[in-house]
């Protein structure tokens, strides 16, 4: 049987959907780029992206395979370089989304990119924060790219290098960050999850239309709490995927996320 | 002042080991013309810093050239984690370096402050996370976290960095160290400025009259300026707008042979000790690849619309 799409278009679509329009968003490579760009290519052409390493509104002629990559020069508004945007634009308050994804995500929200292990004598040495400390810091909402397994998800991050909503409700405030911020959503490749207003715990949303509510709870490493409204993930509309097929990717470069592990 | 010189002479002229540099570039602009130079010549125990350090940064690690590393972030990008940074701070080969950690909005705010001659900054992020809770060579200086004397509200400043000697790599200069960019900046501009010496290295030397003709694109005066390198190519493996774009297959290259400390040592001969100079370099790549695979890095022209500053 042909599937009628791929996982990573699933999630993709989920991470568009999240975008309303006029929205300012930093966006990454991958999953971010593609999600930003279905939004803007259905229900929100107004919405403005922007890199981390400096351009503001790019119209890249081939898939940009890093923020710094050259097809994100010719046919931008503006170009500066970091401090246009992650201090004029993101620190001033100015950004309204932010994707970002972890080696480790929490029930909080919080991600960890530094290291697996102990800091001072890592397993695992990561790349460390770059843009996503102050993306999920300074950006009004988080959008959370993740794997959902009990490796990648964790009750609590070895390290927090971005914060989420730390250790539950009023931590961010009290740790002097900006009110009205933090992660709104994480989208796994089984499904979508949303956080508490009261609790700051991240819950089950919506879960992907090949994954059962038991499997997904199976795979989260904190008891998972479902939403009373809980319903299969809408699937991508022919709209979204002639987008993405036939604007943004014709050749399929999304399908490496399957290779990725995003099935 | 005429301030060109070869990389050899920029570097042994310029630069000491133990020396605090700047390393500019964003995959855009990197200049690995200079830091190939600079492992040739055994500098040891310097201090590096950019915001996104890619495979440049990770090869001066593997090389052993450096001590300390006030980052950001570094990984091989489409290729994965830095395989030497790995390998330092996870097993001590060649050496542990130490790293202070820092983002990519604190870190081009910290250079900001010092291409200002601004003491310190206040940053808006960090608050909350664990980066706040290590700290390494810099201490308690690392940050200070402190009641704004405005409103009270918790307030986190950063000190003002200025490095010994900035090197930058740019489109064109004139021979006094007049540099004009275009295309992505990242942290660039602030940290050339920054610094206290600049060693601009360039796709081509124009004249004082090309550059005063279009002078909004100078990102660093020529009075700032030490030495002005010509090196055609000399970001490669990463692109310069205009010029050529990035050598995708090269990035792979260096993945693959960095994965193990034999294929490491062995990557770095060829194409970083036993080779004598760009030019060196160039005459490799082409005889290890071809002319074709190097004429298709070539940009493609597509002219911006000439402006007038006339009044």
């Amino acid at each position: 049987m042909i599937k009628e799409y791929i996982k990573p278009e699933l999630m993709a679509c989920c991470g568009a959907r999240e975008i309303k329009n006029g929205d300012v968003v930093i966006v990454g490579t991958g999953f971010p780029t593609m999600s930003a760009n279905i939004a803007k290519h259905t229900h929100a052409p107004e919405a403005m992206l922007m890199q981390e390493s400096g351009v503001i509104d790019a119209d890249p002629k081939r898939p940009a395979l890093s923020v710094g990559d050259p097809c994100l020069n010719p046919g931008a508004a503006m170009i500066g370089g970091l401090v246009e945007i992650m201090g004029m634009t993101l620190q001033a308050g100015r950004v309204d989304v932010g994707f970002l994804s972890g080696s480790q995500v929490d029930k909080y929200g919080n991600i960890n990119t530094t290291v697996i292990g102990d800091y001072h004598s890592p397993k695992s040495r990561l790349p460390g924060s770059g843009g996503a400390n102050p993306i999920g810091s300074l950006a009004k909402r988080t959008l959370i790219i993740a794997l959902h397994d009990k490796r990648r998800l964790a009750e609590r991050v070895d390290f927090i290098t971005t914060p989420g909503y730390i250790d539950g409700p009023g931590t961010r405030e009290k740790c002097g960050l900006p009110p009205n911020t933090g992660p709104a959503v994480i989208i796994t490749n089984k499904a979508v999850l949303g956080f508490d207003p009261e609790t700051k715990e991240a819950y089950l949303q919506t879960y992907h239309p090949d994954c059962s509510i038991e499997e997904i709870k199976a795979n989260t490493p904190w008891d998972l709490k479902v939403s009373r409204q809980v319903c299969p993930t809408a699937p991508p509309t022919a709209e979204e995927l002639r987008v993405i097929r036939e604007v943004l990717d014709p050749f399929r470069m999304i399908a490496i996320y399957e290779k990725r592990g995003y099935i | 002042m005429n301030k060109i010189m070869n990389m050899k002479d920029a570097i042994s002229k310029h630069v000491k080991s133990g020396d605090f540099l700047f390393i500019g570039g964003y995959i855009a602009r990197t200049p690995m013309a200079a830091i190939h130079e600079i492992i040739r010549q055994g500098l040891k125990e310097l201090t590096i810093t950019r915001s996104n350090a890619a495979d440049d940064f990770d090869l001066m690690i593997g090389a052993g050239v450096v001590k300390r590393f006030i980052s950001t972030f570094l990984s091989l990008g489409l290729y994965g984690l830095g395989r030497c940074y790995r390998r330092s701070l996870e097993k001590g080969i060649p050496h542990k370096i130490e790293v202070e950690e820092y983002t990519n909005l604190s870190l081009p705010m910290m250079l900001m402050a010092g291409s200002m001659g601004m003491p310190f900054v206040a940053v808006k992020d960090m608050l909350g996370s664990d980066l706040l809770k290590v700290r390494s060579f810099m201490g308690e200086n690392k940050y200070k976290m402190i009641a704004s004397p405005f409103d009270g509200s918790p307030t986190l400043l950063v000190p003002a960095l200025n490095p010994d000697v900035a090197i930058i790599h740019v489109q064109q200069a004139d021979e006094e160290g007049n540099a004009q960019i275009w295309g992505i900046g990242g942290d660039c501009k602030v940290g050339a400025n920054a610094s206290k010496k600049v060693i601009i290295t360039c796709e081509r030397i124009v004249s004082r009259e090309v550059i005063g003709k279009d002078p909004s694109r100078t990102i660093v005066p020529g009075f700032k300026v030490a030495a002005v390198v010509e090196e055609p190519f000399g970001a490669h493996p990463g692109y310069t707008p205009g010029f050529y774009d990035v050598d995708f297959s090269f990035g792979y290259l260096y993945q693959q042979a960095s994965n193990t400390v034999e294929g490491f040592q062995a990557f770095l001969q060829e194409w970083v000790l036993g080779i004598e100079d760009r030019t060196a370099y160039l005459d490799h790549y082409v005889k290890r690849f071809g002319y074709a695979a190097f004429k298709k890095l070539n940009a493609k022209f597509d002219y911006s619309y000439p402006v007038s500053y006339a009044y």
